[in-house]
């Protein structure tokens, strides 16, 4: 398959003469096969087409040559005119840079860095534009994917819930606590305790260094929740510092049974579901 | 008046009332007349609210589930809400369902146990 090219009417003569008179050139654009390099006349018009073009868009050169490129792209980037913005970004700034969604002739989209170059004639007259456009939707899996690993890492280590005795569940938080985290405990805590059927959950926040009035909100709810399953929280590990916060803050967790270390708690937590632990003999 | 998805079995000196999974406002109209009415003829000592298979939770129902245990209490007896699915307590929490005079349980077998061992607070 040739690259085909075509004069077209306004200015593009010389960028016509220009691809014609390199063989050298025309020979890198057919050949290079990770990138789709074609041009564009002023307006947006393809002018010439690759194979390896054809291989990633799907469209023949006869197909395309002279429609608008905005035929790469999704319905929805048409209606916001992104490709007039395009030309004009790169006719300002000789040239843009993108990665985004852009469609196949069959309708599938593909995932593509696109880099938009002006092309001027010595005269600095705008002839038309350069199009590389590489696929990057096997990348982009990729990172999807271990982004999404990442997250599950993340939210595993930012709410443990072991289950430290039949009935005790334990969540010993470590580190701020944002709403984003504090959600995800909220439900992480409340599938465990119905999954385990667990009548106590410990939560520790002997590792938080500070609570704002938000953090304490967000606690208080969670504890309501864990209470309509039908369980009980024990909140442990309230620091002298964090007391005073709270007091100072003005909140009441009057409804939370709350111990100052994590023994008093666990005591309390058997206690509660009507354990003792004495001496051996 | 779908008035029979919602099933009123004496057991003991306990009322079990049985929610179906998707509550419409009709049935859960129902529920007061039903459970107070049950409460008057058979001189039950409490109600144990069995939600285990309901996934939505509204304010109205909500709302109900609250004022029926206030009144059961009024009328001498306890009421504990079992089987309460995460989700629902998540909702339940965000449209401020006050526990006030309602026990919870995680299962019925537990609310059983938690009607037999404690006496009625009031």
């Amino acid at each position: 398959m040739k690259s085909k090219t075509k004069s077209p009417s306004d200015g593009g003569e010389k960028l016509f003469a220009a691809v014609k008179t390199s063989d050298m050139l025309r020979l890198l654009v057919e050949s290079v096969r990770d990138y789709a390099i074609i041009l564009l006349d002023p307006k947006g018009h393809v002018l010439s087409w690759s194979p390896t073009a054809e291989r990633l868009k799907g469209w023949t050169a006869d197909e395309i040559i002279g429609r608008h490129f905005s035929a790469f792209y999704p319905p929805e980037d048409n209606a916001s005119h992104k490709t007039a913005m395009e030309l004009s970004v790169a006719e300002k700034d000789g040239r843009f840079e993108d990665q985004g969604w852009r469609v196949r002739k069959d309708g599938k989209r593909f995932w593509a860095n696109v880099i938009l170059t002006a092309l001027r004639d010595e005269t600095g007259k705008l002839i038309g534009f350069g199009k590389v456009t590489r696929d990057m939707t096997a990348q982009r899996a990729a990172e999807e994917k271990i982004r999404k690993q990442a997250q599950e890492i993340f939210e595993m280590a930012a709410v443990p819930v072991v289950q430290v005795w039949e009935g005790v569940l334990l969540v010993p938080l470590i580190g701020t606590l944002d709403s984003q985290r504090t959600q995800h405990l909220m439900e992480r805590l409340l599938q465990r305790v119905t999954e385990t059927t667990s009548s106590v959950a410990l939560l520790d926040i002997t590792g938080v260094p500070t609570i704002d009035s938000q953090t304490a909100q967000h606690l208080i709810e969670t504890v309501a929740a864990v209470r309509l399953l039908g369980a009980d929280v024990v909140l442990t590990g309230v620091r002298p510092t964090i007391a005073q916060t709270l007091v100072h803050l003005g909140i009441d967790l009057s409804n939370v049974i709350t111990r100052s270390s994590l023994t008093a708690g666990l005591r309390m937590a058997l206690d509660i579901i009507n354990l003792k632990v004495g001496p051996k003999s | 008046m779908n008035n029979e998805s919602i099933s009123v079995i004496k057991v003991r000196n306990i009322l079990m009332v049985t929610m179906p999974s998707d509550p419409d406002d009709s049935t859960i109209s129902s529920l007061q007349n039903k459970v107070l009415g049950a409460m008057e003829q058979t001189d039950a000592k409490g109600v144990i609210l069995d939600i285990s298979t309901v996934e939505t939770l509204d304010s109205f129902f909500a709302r109900t589930v609250s004022e029926t245990a206030q009144m059961v209490a009024l009328m001498g007896g306890r009421t504990i809400v079992a089987g309460m699915r995460p989700a629902v307590a998540v909702t339940a929490t965000q449209i401020g369902l006050t526990l006030k005079n309602i026990e919870t349980s995680l299962t019925v077998d537990r609310a059983l146990d938690l009607a037999a061992i404690e006496r009625p607070q009031h």
